[in-house]
């Protein structure tokens, strides 16, 4: 026995070291432009194609409480056009070309991508630096994209069941921290915003300083560095200085509990507990702990709760992983008939379980087994690993976290589990928000 | 001369470094880059399993997916049991519970997925003999358990319940049933009904005749060689026993030859599912294939440069996205344009559409237009070849298909070939709104009469969730019997005002197929009336009741009131009939709205103590009513109240159209008297 517990930590070692093996390394270059741009350059010649993406560190955590929803909103004022590119010809440059292009905005960050065959390089090079450098944010842009953003929260939020879930989540779960608010924002806020207001708002974060460059796919690097400095080297950097909030949200310190009567067919239940920031090793164990619960139709609470008491016809858990302490969410719908407080007793008991017991030696394998197979097929795609490398360099300055994540993982214990469980998934630390069909309400 | 040389080349490095970069124009393109198209190996066991094989060592991860190449298979009251067969397929085996198959599944990192149409499975290569060993545990030794059925029923009824608040789904089920009918594979709908009477033979019986290796393709993409994979496929699926398999043919779903113009009601919704749609013939593989993407590319494509998103989106902004698509099918294609737009342009974005569908066959395309969607649909054929599926996705539908060999090895070549004629021509050919069945799917009550434009006079139906037509709207929440009729005698002047009335005499002329005739009616409380008709100053007929008896005196006799009739009359004849139907004895249901005159009008079935019924119709917006609806031995009279008099705030029909059968005639009341003196002898009997 003293022998075997001996051998074992060694064991595990040489496995986790032969799983390690197989995830493919991440080349990549990086350095900054004298304008504060910071670059990163990674060759991958598979297809003949490149992206090339800019990631602003501005997100809905910038705004100001009454004027949110901004940073969204540029994510659409920004294929309005720029002194060079006339209104509405921004994306049929890459459709010319070929290509595609999209962008997408978090509570911590603007991301703005064009995938182009390889040689056009240069013209995403001259979109995107010309969108941070000229972009054009008039009035005709404004009044535009201000209808366009009303029927996308209508489209995403408001006509989707449980649309709001988030926006009703989060406003509970923070009373200070802007994470109170969704991206999508206040419609009311834009809407009466003036002209000015959003002219300030780009000057300040939408700079080289407070921004990322990403150029991978087939390229070859001695070539594409002096087309960046092309680009990119004459963009003045921004003056104005970025203050960020600062805010540390204080403990919730007693369970919030609500019902959103709405319009669905089927009551929703959603549990969100407060969690620590992206890249803390609680944040490893806790969204281990997620996928332990919930991922794959083994996951304890799915088999339990769907597959052995019936009592859900879904359910799962998943972490929002923002830069600042964020919420882990577990969700589930009762089948017809189970009634909401039985089935949250149900997720409450698996998650007692991991309070009380170590998960098994089986159980952990399982997840390290998982994950190194989430690592390698999340890097399949190149656009995911453009994305991955430059979300780690403007979140933690650590662009090389693509290739050394896995270990942070692989190196979360049993233990650390049943720690975080304790620390992180209590009731005094968690947000239950019923949503019900209107016609319960009577 | 060395001199020289340098100078230049000094000039030439300093230009490239202090060049002014000129940012006016777009940098042009370099060198086109050249596209390879890897070939997938394939080969074939002895039971007719045809294997593909794409490598790819860029990433240690293999994927087996097992692909049946079925017709198309009608489920009748049964509709969803084959997608269950699917689901339970992956249900456990004779060798493994669901709880073991799953958690070997998961252990591993692996991903296991069984439908109607085959398995997939994929892992890290490390894991893939265990995968294998997984997957033809799943094909076969399947024990499709009763507990497991009757999970997916409990499932599938609560999805189903989640889904009626879904547009997409309501969208899909009605224009399911309108272009290819419910008895058709495509337009089945899924009900609570069918689900539940599906057994656990129907879906071993599916497996047993569907899942052979003649019918089916195994596609093996990723890290492995060709040797390793015939190796491999020999292996786990040489044993695999062929069967002959059963084949369907389907008639084409007719066209609609006018616009098919439909509403489905989302209760509470601000945007409207605006969908236009109709069949094409249009088979995988056919010669107008890549034209007709092109032309449906530059209609309603994915991007900013279309049509249909530059006009709804980018010019109108009704909507935050618009699409079409071309959907080739073996057996029935479709094309479909659709977009969410707010309500009250509902009907401004069928409009848009069509002008936009219209516009592609009226206008020659510019070169430049189409150009951008060339290119656009290279870059994309270009990307899709990162993912290696792809290459097996094209030597399957060559297969399949029974497409050139060098099909996708020249697809760059004939999408660059496509003119702009062509674009014209397919335009001609595949957008036919007239044609279409234009549907929205939102808040009904304000929809509908913006969608009358597009009929032909015709009216707008109105569909469920299952695609059934529906006669009436419905109730809106909240409305009760009480606020109907409270809200009727609030309109006509009030419960007080009412109850003063003791008589009532309206007095009118009517046009009959060209004779004037002139009628009064006497009311008098609480249940007497004298009708009388007149032809040029000669009384006609008249039909009296006291409350206790009655008579009609006409040319063709006088005809004393029965027992019955007396009985019925005693209510048929009150003065302010409202004014009791909350009183016991009385049954009272509302069933359902109809729009009558453009007026929405809520429907009251009242049956009195007698058994007598009557349907009633209230405006929502006046309280009035505004129709009623006997039953006679003549056959149904309704009777359609067009205007209504004010005397001394009490209201009363001004205009009537009654109609029975198919006669109708329209009399209106000049004469309006209340509480005035009327002889009793008028109500003699």
């Amino acid at each position: 026995m003293l022998l075997k517990n001996k051998l074992f930590p060694i064991a595990s070692l040489l496995l986790s070291a032969g799983l390690m093996a197989q995830a493919p390394q991440i080349e990549f270059e990086e350095y900054d432009l004298n304008n504060g741009l910071h670059v990163i350059l990674h060759e991958d010649s598979s297809t003949p194609n490149v992206i090339v993406s800019v990631m602003y560190d501005v997100g809905s955590k910038d705004e100001n409480p009454d004027r949110t929803g901004f940073a969204h909103f540029f994510e659409h004022l920004m294929f309005e056009g720029t002194e060079n590119i006339p209104r509405g010809e921004y994306s049929k440059y890459v459709d010319r070309a070929g290509g595609t292009l999209n962008a997408n905005t978090s509570a911590d960050r603007t991301y703005y991508y064009e995938i182009l065959p390889s040689n056009q390089l240069a013209l995403g090079l001259w979109l995107e630096s010309e969108r941070m450098m000229h972009a054009t944010v008039d009035s005709l842009g404004i009044q535009t994209q201000k209808k366009v953003v009303i029927e996308e929260k209508k489209q995403s939020y408001d006509n989707r069941p449980y649309g709001s879930w988030l926006a009703e989540t989060v406003k509970r779960a923070f009373k200070e921290h802007p994470y109170r608010w969704t991206t999508i924002g206040d419609p009311e806020h834009i809407m009466a915003a003036e002209d000015w207001e959003f002219k300030a708002f780009h000057k300040k974060f939408y700079v080289p300083n407070n921004a990322a460059l990403v150029v991978a796919g087939d390229i070859k690097k001695d070539e594409v560095k002096p087309l960046i400095q092309k680009y990119f080297g004459e963009i003045k950097p921004g003056n104005d200085e970025i203050v960020r909030h600062g805010i540390v949200e204080p403990k919730l310190d007693g369970e919030v509990r609500d019902t959103i009567f709405d319009n669905v067919q089927l009551p929703l239940i959603f549990q969100a507990y407060r969690t620590p920031a992206m890249e803390t090793d609680d944040f490893y164990a806790l969204d281990m702990l997620s996928t332990l619960l919930s991922n794959g139709e083994s996951s304890r609470m799915y088999k339990s709760l769907v597959d052995e008491q019936q009592k859900a016809i879904d359910t799962g858990t998943f972490p929002l992983p923002y830069r600042d302490p964020s919420l882990a969410i577990a969700y589930a719908m009762p089948n017809m008939g189970v009634d909401c407080a039985d089935l949250e007793a149900a997720i409450e008991d698996e998650i007692k379980k991991v309070r009380d017991e170590l998960i098994t030696e089986r159980e952990m394998q399982k997840l390290k087994n998982q994950y190194e197979n989430m690592f390698v097929s999340g890097n399949v795609k190149l656009a995911r690993r453009a994305e991955n490398l430059v979300t780690n360099y403007v979140y933690f300055r650590n662009t090389n976290l693509i290739n050394t994540e896995l270990d942070k993982y692989l190196s979360v214990t049993r233990e650390d589990i049943k720690r975080v469980a304790n620390k992180y998934l209590v009731k005094d630390n968690r947000v239950v928000l019923y949503y019900l069909p209107k016609s319960y309400q009577n | 001369m060395k001199q020289f040389t340098v100078i230049i080349f000094a000039l030439l490095v300093g230009c490239g470094l202090m060049a002014q970069v000129d940012r006016t124009t777009a940098p042009p393109a370099g060198k086109a880059p050249k596209i390879n198209i890897e070939e997938a190996q394939k080969f074939e066991l002895k039971n007719g399993l045809k294997v593909f094989v794409v490598e790819n060592h860029k990433n240690p991860i293999v994927s087996y997916s097992l692909s049946l190449d079925l017709d198309p298979i009608v489920e009748g009251d049964k509709a969803g049991y084959i997608e269950m067969a699917g689901d339970l397929l992956g249900a456990g085996t004779s060798n493994r519970s669901k709880a073991e198959l799953d958690e070997a599944i998961d252990f591993i990192g692996a991903t296991l997925n069984t439908s109607p149409s085959g398995i997939y499975a994929s892992s890290l290569k490390k894991h893939s003999e265990e995968v294998l060993e997984l997957l033809t545990d799943v094909l076969y030794n399947p024990i499709f358990p009763a507990e497991e059925l009757d999970k997916l029923k409990k499932q599938s009824l609560t999805a189903l319940q989640t889904s009626k608040d879904d547009p997409g789904a309501i969208a899909s089920n009605v224009s399911g049933a309108l272009l290819y009918g419910k008895d058709h594979p495509y337009g089945e709908v899924m009900t609570e009904k069918t689900i539940e009477a599906i057994t656990l033979d129907d879906c071993k019986k599916f497996y047993t005749t569907f899942y052979r290796p003649n019918v089916a393709y195994l596609i093996i993409v990723g890290d492995i060689s060709l040797k390793d994979a015939k190796k491999q496929a020999k292996k786990y699926f040489s044993s695999w026993e062929m069967a002959d398999v059963p084949t369907y043919q389907y008639e084409t779903p007719k066209k609609y030859t006018k616009p098919k113009v439909a509403v489905a009601n989302k209760e509470g919704a601000n945007q409207s599912t605006v969908y236009l749609t109709y069949t094409v013939d249009l088979k995988p593989g056919c010669e107008d294939e890549i034209k007709v993407k092109v032309m449906n590319y530059i209609l309603g494509g994915g991007t900013f440069a279309a049509r249909l998103i530059a006009n709804l989106r980018e010019d109108k902004a009704y909507t935050y996205g618009a699409y079409s698509k071309l959907n080739n099918d073996e057996l029935v294609g479709s094309f479909s344009a659709s977009a969410k737009v707010r309500t009250s342009v509902t009907d401004s974005a069928f409009t848009e559409i069509i002008y936009e569908m219209n516009r592609l066959k009226t206008e020659k395309v510019a070169e430049e237009d189409l150009q951008l969607i060339k290119n656009l649909l290279a870059g994309s054929f270009s990307r899709s070849l990162e993912d290696p599926k792809t290459i097996a996705k094209f030597a399957l539908n060559i297969e399949k298909y029974k497409l050139p060999a060098n099909y996708y090895q020249t697809y760059l070549e004939k999408l660059e070939a496509v003119t702009a004629e062509d674009v014209q021509a397919m335009a001609q050919k595949y957008l036919t709104p007239e044609n279409a069945v234009i549907l929205a799917v939102g808040d009904l009550r304000a929809v509908r009469p913006k969608l009358e434009k597009f009929t032909d006079g015709t009216k707008v139906e109105m569909y469920d969730f299952y695609g059934d037509e529906m006669q009436t709207l419905p109730v809106p929440e909240g409305v009760t019997v009480d606020d109907v009729i409270g809200n009727y005698i609030n309109s006509i002047g009030g419960k007080e005002l009412l109850g003063n009335v003791n008589n009532v005499e309206l007095g009118g002329v009517m046009n009959i197929q060209g004779m004037d005739l002139s009628m009064t009616i006497y009311s008098k409380k609480p249940n007497w009336q004298c009708v009388e008709t007149f032809m040029q100053g000669n009384l006609v007929s008249k039909q009296v009741f006291n409350g206790v008896a009655g008579y009609s005196e006409s040319p063709m006799g006088n005809v004393q009131l029965d027992a019955d009739m007396v009985k019925s009359m005693e209510y048929q004849a009150r003065m302010f009939p409202e004014l009791y139907y909350l009183e016991d004895g009385f049954k009272t249901e509302l069933s359902g709205m109809e729009i009558i005159n453009g007026d929405e009008a809520v429907k009251l079935i009242v049956t009195n103590p007698v058994g007598n019924e009557v349907t009633a119709y209230y405006s929502m917006q006046s309280g009035l009513k505004i129709r009623e609806v006997v039953g006679s031995p003549q056959g149904v009279i309704i009777s359609n109240i067009l205007e209504y008099s004010d005397v001394d705030g009490i209201k009363l029909p001004k205009v009537l159209k009654q109609s029975v059968g198919l006669q109708s005639f329209e009399i209106t009341f000049e004469t309006i008297k209340v509480n005035t003196e009327i002889d009793d002898k008028k109500f003699e009997i």
